[in-house]
């Protein structure tokens, strides 16, 4: 069985710091994902720079088969001596898995990663390792759909010291909010954003460590197709409708264009809401047999620039997509639904919109960024174009 | 009588939304609420004249929100009859 394998991270700077020392690093190489969080040493720059070299060398070696014992012997020749403390250190976590779900964890110094399966989250079995003097955990990972991996840097054990708490977070409380505060449509992005945002609450938006969540989590795959645009020969509606709606999974329709030949093509009528959830964004449509039917450009421009939010990894809130606008709507399909994203893209123009800012070239270049950013989030995008 | 405002990508950008608070209100203190049903719908193909509204067969065109009430009173309201 071959499953998605989601990720998203979280981050939040040491307060006054514009450069976080933990980082992130993900790369995936055929079926095997490698996803990195190192933390470095310190905050700020000096952080930035041990955790940067840390993940990237973790994650190119490793994804590329590299033993553990390699790589962190090329990590110890390669990092700066700091001169105050005069040790060289990043921790890190490193989850290697596979879209069967199968794969390794090895965690070295930082905080011991969680598991959530069945509403539950959990410790994992780890093994202890000491590999050229350092003990490394490993954990081998056999992971269902729906289950998820937290992992962590200190920054969130230590929210809250000596402001709301006085020994931080501990972990049975951690557990216990990712418990109640995970729900099973959520993504890897939007559970790590849970928790650091709860992090942030507790260190009262002024962060004492740099603090990451990285999320990594199975998933059945859920692909989206959208339709946007009319393709250029009319002709061509009636086969392309067809190859559109034989794809599996949800549908969005954008636009008014495109909406009416969809509808026409399936003996539907579009129906139009009356509802402005906000006013910025025209309202959505329904066609039976759709799952949204939206307007086209202007809802496309404000999804683009919510998938901008959602890739920040400093925003907490950029997964809470909960207004019921269709850009909002959308963006949710999308980013927190969707696995998979085929784009049918038609490329006819509407001379009616010419000299406004919502003309045909800009339509596709926004279309093309979307995908982008919707490959960054780790989906596996497709655009057609006619 | 239908009443339908466009709100396609253009006409939105020209004011469908103030014209359809207008119209609201105007269907309200006029009390013609059981004569007129007001609708949204995609493009009406009348980009270039928007914002477009139609009240059964019969095309307004060019309404925004500053003429909405005078489109309304002088175009919409004699079609009742």
């Amino acid at each position: 069985m071959s499953y998605f394998i989601d990720r998203g991270y979280t981050s939040l700077n040491h307060e006054g710091e514009e450069l976080c020392g933990d980082m992130v690093e993900c790369s995936v190489n055929g079926d095997m994902l490698t996803a990195v969080l190192c933390d470095g040493m310190g905050s700020g720059v000096k952080a930035n720079i041990l955790a940067t070299l840390s993940s990237k060398i973790l994650c190119t070696m490793l994804s590329a088969g590299v033993p553990i014992k390699d790589c962190i012997e090329t990590l110890i020749a390669s990092l700066p001596v700091c001169k105050v403390r005069n040790v060289a250190y990043a921790t890190f976590s490193v989850c290697l898995i596979g879209s069967d779900g199968k794969g390794e964890l090895l965690e070295f110094d930082n905080p011991a990663a969680i598991l959530l399966r069945n509403g539950a989250a959990d410790d994992l079995p780890r093994q202890k390792e000491v590999i050229l003097g350092k003990t490394v955990y490993t954990t081998a990972l056999d992971l269902k759909p729906g289950d998820a991996i937290v992992v962590t840097s200190d920054g969130v054990e230590h929210a809250g010291i000596g402001m709301m708490m006085n020994f931080g977070w501990e972990r049975p409380q951690i557990k216990d909010y990712l418990r109640r505060a995970v729900k099973p449509g959520m993504s890897a992005r939007a559970i790590s954003a849970a928790l650091a945002g709860e992090c942030n609450e507790l260190y009262m938006n002024m962060p004492g460590d740099d603090t990451t969540v990285l999320g990594i989590k199975v998933r059945e795959h859920s692909p989206i197709s959208v339709f946007v645009g009319p393709p250029i020969h009319k002709e061509d509606d009636a086969q392309y409708v067809k190859d559109f709606m034989a794809l599996p999974g949800k549908k969005a329709v954008c636009g008014g264009t495109s909406s009416q030949i969809v509808a026409r093509q399936l003996g539907k009528e579009v129906r139009t809401s009356f509802e402005f959830p906000d006013r910025d964004i025209p309202p959505i449509g329904y066609i039976d047999g759709i799952d949204l039917t939206t307007e086209g450009v202007i809802t496309v421009k404000r999804v683009l620039e919510l998938s901008e939010k959602y890739l920040d990894p400093s925003d907490c809130t950029a997964a809470v997509l909960d207004k019921r606008d269709g850009a909002s709507l959308l963006a949710r399909m999308l980013f927190e639904e969707g696995t998979d994203v085929n784009f049918f893209v038609g490329q006819s123009q509407n001379h009616a919109h010419d000299g406004l800012p919502i003309e045909t070239r800009m339509k596709l270049k926004l279309i093309d960024k979307l995908a982008d950013n919707l490959k960054k989030m780790g989906k596996n995008v497709n655009v057609r174009y006619n | 009588m239908v009443l339908s405002v466009c709100v396609g990508s253009s006409c939105h950008l020209k004011g469908s939304y103030d014209v359809i608070e207008t119209f609201k209100k105007l269907i309200e203190s006029k009390g013609v609420g059981d004569k007129i049903e007001l609708r949204a719908c995609f493009c009406l193909g009348r980009c270039s004249d928007g914002v477009a509204v139609k009240a059964d067969g019969n095309y307004i065109l060019g309404v925004n929100g500053a003429n909405a009430e005078e489109k309304f009173v002088n175009e919409v309201l004699p079609l009742l009859g």
